[in-house]
């Protein structure tokens, strides 16, 4: 159940699996990338498709309490929480930088969560941990697409390349959408734990692939391999997409006029 | 900069604006984004199965402003790799133009599965059909905006970079067209079964109007619809918002002293007051010359 719906999502994989998909798979792409030199800078690309599907998971589970319009500000604010806590985690961490940035994001996000439930009474029982995880999520894809952009996590280096040039206005919008638009562009009563997934990979590969375009100036990151490999995950995603919407349709046609009110019935 | 010079880049940063605000608005038509998309999406619930594109990427400022970031930054990178500013702007936009109809076909595929139990079918030709006609609408709008961010950082020296006021305008010309142009279409070409100016009665929600002026409807014949109105009228909106925000500054040139930039300000508080007084006056005058709603003079017969 979703849209308008008033329960838990269900769905196939559990949610503490994608939790531990999201969070152990961002890190270690976002280390990699760091440590592996500059051809490995797609592994930070890699590292923010992982959060960017757990918070799209997190933005579904959150959203199933009847949400409705609310959906894109969610997406949003994950970014708006995301960027202070990565620049914070960045600026004082130095190496341990992602590890501080995902503790003080999971603060900023339980204080957002309990602001939410307790002065706005949104009354949503599963809010304040919601909000943790899409913060962190969120955290995490910025410094993911960091990674990818200039090849290191240095606070100089995400400074001077990705900050001062307002690439930073890029993550920040693509990787918020690729957050909340799975579970908003899947809407409805028939939505699918998995399409909606799918969905995300897809949309976190596109900015795996905008990451790319912009690591082609820098020295520190590999563009070329970023964007081949960004393309054939959207291609892999995108394909297993149209066959879940081919499996999940009530019928789908070339063309053909209304159905009548018999066959409504 | 002589102020003349800057006068001539505003009236051409304002007819980029215009241009931009029209094809943005009927860009959201064809797919029937925000405002008219609830009632798109609750139709076939309703028991009214369409042929309307269901594009839900999110709201119009975000996916504005994700295509406008991607085009400045695709844009600043070909820049960097000393690329021209017209191929650089055209290639930022087609790659930013391109990313949007993937949002695109992945929210109306999306919504329209999500709908099984409704039985709402997936017409392929729908998706065929309306994908490039957003994708070529949204690469004018990227393009006019990039030409508009440009001119700011080259010409009038604006501190901030390409892709940050490229997001910024975005979601700015976003909410333009979401607040000015979607009204056309949601509250008058989606209803237009119901007498004009009747408001939207509960018991009418999810009957939008279905069949076309010939054959079935689509977003085709909503953008057209849009076009002689919501499209033009986005566009002025736009315009002036650009064209007026940056006249302030150019006239009172807060660089060159601290009083001018606070007439500058003044100037704007000004405008804002003038803009206020006419809606008001135009509301006023449309309440007199069209009367109060249906509701109102029956309560009134009756007591």
């Amino acid at each position: 159940m979703s849209a308008g719906g008033s329960g838990e999502a269900a769905g196939g994989m559990s949610h503490n699996t994608i939790i531990g998909l999201g969070l152990l798979g961002a890190l270690i792409g976002i280390y990699a990338a760091h440590f592996l030199g500059s051809y490995a800078s797609f592994l930070g690309g890699i590292g923010a498709i992982a959060s960017i599907l757990w918070g799209a998971e997190s933005v579904r589970r959150v959203s199933s309490y009847g949400l409705g319009t609310g959906v894109p500000s969610i997406g949003m604010i994950a970014l708006g929480m995301g960027v202070v806590a990565a620049t914070f985690g960045l600026a004082v961490g130095g190496v341990a930088g992602p590890v501080i940035a995902v503790i003080f994001a999971a603060l900023i996000g339980l204080l957002v969560g309990l602001l939410a439930n307790t002065v706005l009474k949104m009354g949503i029982p599963i809010m304040v941990q919601s909000m943790a995880e899409i913060s962190i999520a969120g955290t995490l894809t910025i410094i993911g697409l960091s990674v990818a952009m200039v090849g290191s996590f240095t606070f100089a280096d995400v400074l001077t390349g990705v900050i001062a040039t307002g690439y930073i206005a890029v993550i920040f919008i693509a990787g918020g959408l690729a957050i909340l638009h799975p579970f908003n562009g899947n809407l409805g009563p028939d939505e699918k734990q998995d399409r909606t997934l799918t969905t995300a990979v897809e949309k976190g590969a596109i900015t795996m692939i905008i990451a790319g375009i912009v690591a082609a100036v820098n020295a520190g990151a590999s563009g070329a391999l970023t964007i081949i490999i960004g393309v054939a995950i959207w291609y892999i995603a995108f394909s297993r997409f149209y066959k879940l919407v081919k499996r999940d349709s009530f019928s789908v046609v070339g063309t053909g006029l209304l159905p009548n009110e018999e066959e409504l019935a | 900069m002589e102020p003349l010079t800057g006068m001539g880049v505003l009236a051409l940063m304002g007819a980029a604006a215009t241009i931009a605000g029209a094809s943005e608005d009927l860009e959201s038509d064809v797919g029937s984004q925000s405002n008219p998309n609830s009632q798109v999406q609750l139709a076939p619930q309703m028991m009214y199965p369409h042929r309307i594109y269901n594009k839900a990427i999110s709201g119009e400022p975000p996916s504005n402003a994700l295509m406008c970031a991607i085009g400045g930054t695709v844009a600043t990178v070909l820049l960097g790799m000393n690329a021209s500013v017209i191929l650089a702007l055209t290639i930022g936009s087609l790659v930013a133009a391109m990313i949007h109809g993937t949002f695109s076909v992945s929210s109306h595929l999306g919504r329209i599965a999500s709908q099984n139990r409704f039985k709402q079918p997936l017409y392929l030709d729908i998706v065929k059909s309306h994908t490039p006609v957003i994708i070529a609408y949204s690469f004018i709008t990227t393009i006019c905006i990039l030409v508009i961010s440009y001119l700011m950082v080259v010409v009038l020296g604006h501190p901030f970079p390409l892709p940050l006021l490229a997001f910024i305008w975005g979601i700015t010309i976003g909410a333009v067209g979401s607040s000015t142009g979607d009204v056309h279409y949601g509250a008058e070409r989606e209803f237009q079964n119901v007498e004009f100016g009747s408001g939207l009665n509960a018991s009418n929600s999810g009957n939008i109007v279905r069949k076309g002026e010939s054959g079935v409807r689509n977003g085709y014949d909503n953008s057209w619809f849009c076009a002689k109105f919501g499209g033009p009228v986005t566009g002025i909106a736009f315009g002036m918002v650009v064209f007026l925000s940056g006249w302030i500054t150019t006239v009172f040139d807060a660089s060159k002293s601290a009083a001018m930039g606070w007439e500058s300000v003044l100037a704007g508080v000004i405008i804002v007051i003038i803009l206020a007084i006419w809606n008001r006056k135009i509301e006023v005058a449309a309440r007199n010359a069209y009367g109060t709603y249906k509701e109102d003079q029956d309560a009134e017969v009756a007591a």
